[in-house]
């Protein structure tokens, strides 16, 4: 049982073959693997391994004779004997039935006949299901309307007894392994049919398939090259699913007889429901002769098993999430992480935490990241994600965390407030915040959150540390109103509150960023995007936090409530006091909010500097090709220049400077050694970047003067007289 | 409103479907039992006419009309609960299984709920503890959720049943104890009728839980990842809040997909009633099955088709409840 390489994620092709090579390696897809393929192979050669025909009937010696009693000897009856069949023994291995017939042969004979329905029942459902699913999900309008009814009516029949009504009334049922199997797939075919059919539908929209029918490629086509390779993973789960949805429907049916008899005419096959059926009629389990009625069950149970085993690894395939929550304790243990299974607390590798010192570096410093660095994975799996981090945000301050997708920025803000989860672990640092809370109850001093204990963590978020997201469709919970939303929280963080003051303080903070506190009764799905965005800041709002965490909170809005919302935010900063963490990539944007900026490449910090004086002058070649990716929205003309390739694959960095097969200026040193962030001349600006070191000279482009320097000579050039 | 019409109208559809195969089974399957018994009536030259036009009645069977006409009489005869008359019990089928059909919807009501309930609370623990030692019980689970549920019934039976052979602490046969008390609103029976219905229970919860437990499992771990369960984090809310918050919303797909579920335990407890001839519908239907007896065989059908679809019925009017998003479509 393989599963091709070709996935639902369009994914590259090394990629994908490593993803695939990684499927069996699951204990519980090797051991679901083993279970299928022993049964497979017993199914296929068993027959020629029988004893005896499983049919054979020996009275004479297969049984036991047991007097009964008040017959024959002094009691003038005849006497008469009842049969009780052997236990196991050497000549029967399963011992023997109370019809004097070889269990373990009956076994071997049941295994293929009830493997060979199931799947024979199983080719024929899918093939339905395909054949359905993929042509309502792709033509869709009316067919799919029509055979979406036909599906779900069918669903909605319960199999079992439709089944049982079926099989008495098909004459030849009993015998026919095909007609049997034909009627268990017309009762179970209809569930894939939906599945595959809501998959085809939302493949059918994706561009790749929009472009081979504009292309004009015939349907057929398009089916079989473009949507069917990528419906193989639930195509092979179903097929497993139905493959056990046969068995037992063929058990079910054999246990109430409805099967055929394999001694009766016309003649049934041995199968394991067949074997059930016998064994309880015979009160085999009163009589306590399990070899009989156990073994056969058993099979079922660890067949059902076996096949549910292999789907988990498919289900984890699929869905990514579970593949990660796969991930044992025991290899973070052995990795020497604490993993936080109760709350959402980042995993710390203990020897990260350590007793270093946590006095501020400057005396307004809010947050203080030390030496972050966060893996994903333990071990030689882990990938470093970001890479000993150093960054200090300033009491009412705005630090702009700039850098292309995949740059660690997300994770390291996460990181530093502890909400990322196991797989990923913090492995070194410190990130210190330094409370001096607005109102009078948060706590107060010095508080390294990397060492915290979710109680701690508790009190900290939200009330002095907040965080907005960058799609507030999920991040508001779908289900409650908005106002349960600001109950929930105002109840977890004010206690003191009653309901109407909790109502009161929602709808003021509503009004604080322009909305009107109707809105409380509104579901998320009810609100626009800056509508609910708007109503995430109020939220964020609401305990007078210290420090706001923006991840991207503009990207997925259009430009004109964009504007509307930083403008807000910037109002609510200045009113409010905050210290803001924004992190984007957009760096034309961090401009006009931010006091600072850093730039962040693959995991490591790049850049420091003053916002204005790093978008004039900067000195690092990856933030120059960021800043020449935007065009400026006045100002004059930059030729747009970009950065030549893409972002690295953090699994596989390039050694040296991870920047340096991109940059137009990489220096021999450039591919060796890793660049460490280090002071440069200028006011607060730090660079890690060898071409700033001493012996190099930076291209002209990277020693721009600093904005003051050219603010000073204009000044001075129109003071001097002419 | 239009979400709840569209599924009973899905429903109604479904209960003509199976009535019209239940109708149309003994007419057009060739060499059928029932065409055989009224072939071989009309042949035999001890059954003269009256005779064959009995045996057809009693079969619901009437070759000489058209099968349009038929198909009239046969929905009219439905529309009046007359669901044709049982050989066996020599009384009408329609109300011998309402007499069996309390036993079954109780025990599969009580069932039904509890397993679910339990699944979700034991899926969301593996969930929310994963990596810790609750992930042992997967494998355990996906193990029971492979028995099928009348090999557990039989095991339940060896293990706990008074007519196994180990411990014998539960009656395991009949619904009450039939040889000491008699059915009544008297103390003792109902004792019994509890008692009875303690191991039939126990085979359907345990058998059907573990699929609840890993299907709500997976939703769970889905869920927590989303974003508004990291911000619940990010908020501070007390543990049991971001649960919450994480189980309300994975339980959507779970009763979402209840139909699925209801079919399989449907048909698990027919089984499982069989084996502790447990009066409800799915023993006499086995019963009926041995005896030949069709028109029984058809009504149960039927009737369990209609049990399931107001089963389904009920899930979705809970999941137009619990989703704001339905209930805004519905």
């Amino acid at each position: 049982m393989t599963i091709d390489s070709t996935t639902i994620t369009q994914t590259t092709a090394p990629l994908r073959r490593a993803r695939v090579m990684r499927l069996p390696r699951s204990p519980k897809v090797i051991a679901g693997l083993v279970i299928v393929g022993v049964f497979s192979v017993v199914a296929l050669v068993g027959r020629f391994f029988e004893p005896y025909s499983p049919n054979q009937t020996d009275t004479q010696n297969w049984v036991q004779h047991v007097l009964v009693p008040g017959t024959g000897g002094d009691t003038g009856l005849p006497a008469n004997f009842y049969p009780l069949p052997l236990p196991p023994s050497a000549a029967h291995l399963l011992g023997t039935t109370v019809f004097a017939q070889d269990a373990w042969s009956q076994l071997l004979a049941s295994t293929q006949a009830t493997m060979f329905v199931g799947l024979i029942a199983a080719v024929i459902a899918t093939v339905l299901s395909i054949i359905f699913g993929v042509t309502a999900g792709y033509i869709g309008g009316s067919t799919d309307e029509g055979l979406s009814l036909i599906a779900n009516v069918s669903l909605a029949i319960p199999g079992l007894p439709l089944l049982i009504v079926l099989a008495d009334y098909v004459p030849s049922a009993g015998s026919s392994l095909l007609i049997v199997a034909a009627i268990i797939a017309v009762t179970t075919w209809a569930y894939t049919a939906r599945t595959l059919r809501a998959q085809t539908l939302s493949l059918r929209h994706r561009d790749f398939i929009e472009a081979s029918r504009v292309s004009g490629e015939g349907s057929l086509r398009i089916i079989g090259v473009e949507i069917l390779p990528n419906l193989i993973p639930i195509v092979a789960a179903s097929f497993l699913f139905t493959t056990l949805s046969a068995i037992y429907a063929y058990v079910a049916i054999s246990f109430l007889g409805l099967a055929g008899s394999p001694t009766g005419s016309p003649a049934g096959l041995w199968n394991w429901g067949e074997m059930l059926r016998e064994g309880f009629a015979n009160n085999a389990v009163r009589g306590g002769w399990w070899w009989w009625w156990a073994p056969p069950g058993i099979c079922v149970a660890l067949l059902g098993t076996g096949l549910a085993l292999v789907n988990f690894g498919i289900d984890e395939f699929i869905n990514p999430r579970l593949r990660t929550a796969g991930l044992s304790a025991k290899a973070a243990r052995k990795a020497g992480a604490h993993v936080s299974t109760t709350l959402g607390l980042t995993p710390v590798m203990r020897k990260a935490i350590r007793a270093a010192g946590t006095a501020p570096s400057m005396p307004d410093a809010v947050l203080e990241i030390r030496g972050l660095s966060v893996d994903y994975g333990f071990g030689d799996q882990a990938v470093h994600a970001v890479s000993d981090c150093d960054l200090v945000l300033r009491r009412g301050r705005v630090l702009g965390l700039a850098g292309e997708s995949g740059s660690g920025k997300t994770t390291l803000a996460l990181a530093a407030t502890r909400l990322l989860r196991a797989p990923a672990v913090i492995t070194s640092g410190q990130v210190l915040f330094h409370s001096k809370p607005f109102t009078g109850d948060g706590p107060k001093g010095t508080i390294d959150l990397v060492a915290a204990g979710p109680h701690q963590m508790r009190e900290v978020r939200w009330s002095e540390i907040a965080v907005v997201l960058q799609s507030s469709l999920n991040a508001l919970n779908p289900v409650i109103t908005i106002g349960a939303q600001f109950d929930d929280m105002l109840r977890a963080h004010r206690p003191h509150l009653g309901p109407d003051e909790r109502h009161s303080r929602a709808v003021e903070l509503l009004d604080m960023v322009g909305m009107n506190g109707d809105r409380l009764r509104s579901y998320p799905h009810e609100l626009s995007g800056g509508m609910r965005q708007r109503s995430m800041i109020a939220m964020a709002l609401a305990l007078e936090p210290q420090v706001m965490i923006l991840d991207e909170p503009t990207t997925a809005l259009d430009v004109v409530t964009q504007r509307e919302i930083l403008e807000e935010l910037i109002g609510l900063r200045d009113r409010l006091g905050f210290a803001a963490l924004f992190i984007t990539h957009d760096l034309s944007l961090l401009v006009e909010l931010a006091d600072d900026i850093a730039v962040m490449y693959a995991g490591r910090l790049m850049e420091q500097a003053p916002a204005n004086a790093l978008f004039r002058s900067p000195r690092l070649p990856y933030t120059h090709g960021l800043l020449h990716c935007f065009p400026p929205m006045h100002g004059k003309r930059v030729p747009m220049e970009g950065i030549p390739g893409s972002p690295p694959d953090l699994r596989d960095l390039p050694s040296g400077c991870a920047f340096h097969p991109r940059c137009r200026w990489a220096l021999d040193r450039c591919k060796q050694e890793v660049p460490v962030l280090a002071a440069i001349p200028g006011r607060n600006r730090e660079v890690a970047c060898w071409l700033h070191r001493e012996g190099a000279t930076p291209p002209p482009e990277l020693s721009l003067p600093e904005p003051e320097e050219v603010f000073r000579e204009r000044m001075a050039q129109q003071m001097s007289p002419l | 409103m239009t979400a709840l019409i569209r599924r009973l109208g899905v429903y109604l559809l479904a209960a003509w479907v199976a009535i019209t195969v239940s109708f149309l089974l003994p007419r057009v399957v060739p060499g059928n039992p029932v065409a055989v018994a009224v072939a071989r009536a009309s042949a035999s030259g001890d059954c003269n006419e009256k005779c064959v036009a009995a045996v057809e009645a009693q079969l619901g069977y009437n070759v000489h009309t058209s099968m349009w006409d038929q198909y009239v009489q046969y929905l009219g005869n439905l529309a009046h609960g007359d669901l044709g008359h049982s050989w066996t019990e020599n009384a009408p089928v329609g109300s011998l299984i309402l007499s069996y059909l309390p036993w079954t919807i109780v025990l599969l009501g009580i069932a039904t709920t509890l397993s679910f309930l339990g699944g979700s609370v034991v899926g969301t623990l593996i969930a929310w503890r994963r990596g810790s030692w609750t992930d042992l019980l997967i494998p355990f689970s996906t193990f029971f959720a492979a028995l099928p549920y009348f090999f557990l019934a039989i095991v339940l039976v060896l293990i706990f049943g008074q007519t196994g052979t180990l411990l014998k602490w539960f009656p395991s046969l009949f619904g009450w104890d039939i040889y000491t008390t008699s059915p009544g609103l008297n103390l003792p029976y109902i004792q019994s009728v509890i008692s009875h219905a303690i191991l039939p229970a126990a085979t359907v919860i345990l058998a059907s839980m573990a699929g609840f437990i890993l299907s709500i499992r997976n939703q769970v771990i889905t869920t927590m990842d989303e974003d508004f369960v990291i911000v619940a984090q990010a908020k501070g809310l007390p543990g049991r809040t971001v649960i919450w918050y994480a189980v309300r919303n994975a339980l959507l797909p779970v009763v979402a997909n209840f139909t699925i579920a209801i079919s399989l335990i449907v048909g698990g407890q027919i089984l499982v009633e069989i084996v502790f001839n447990y009066p409800g519908i799915g023993f006499h239907l086995y019963d009926g099955l041995g005896k030949l007896d069709y028109p029984l065989v058809q009504g149960v059908f039927v009737v369990l088709t209609l049990v399931v679809l107001a089963a389904n019925l009920i899930a979705d009017v809970i999941y137009v409840a619990i989703d704001p998003r339905a209930r805004q479509a519905a």
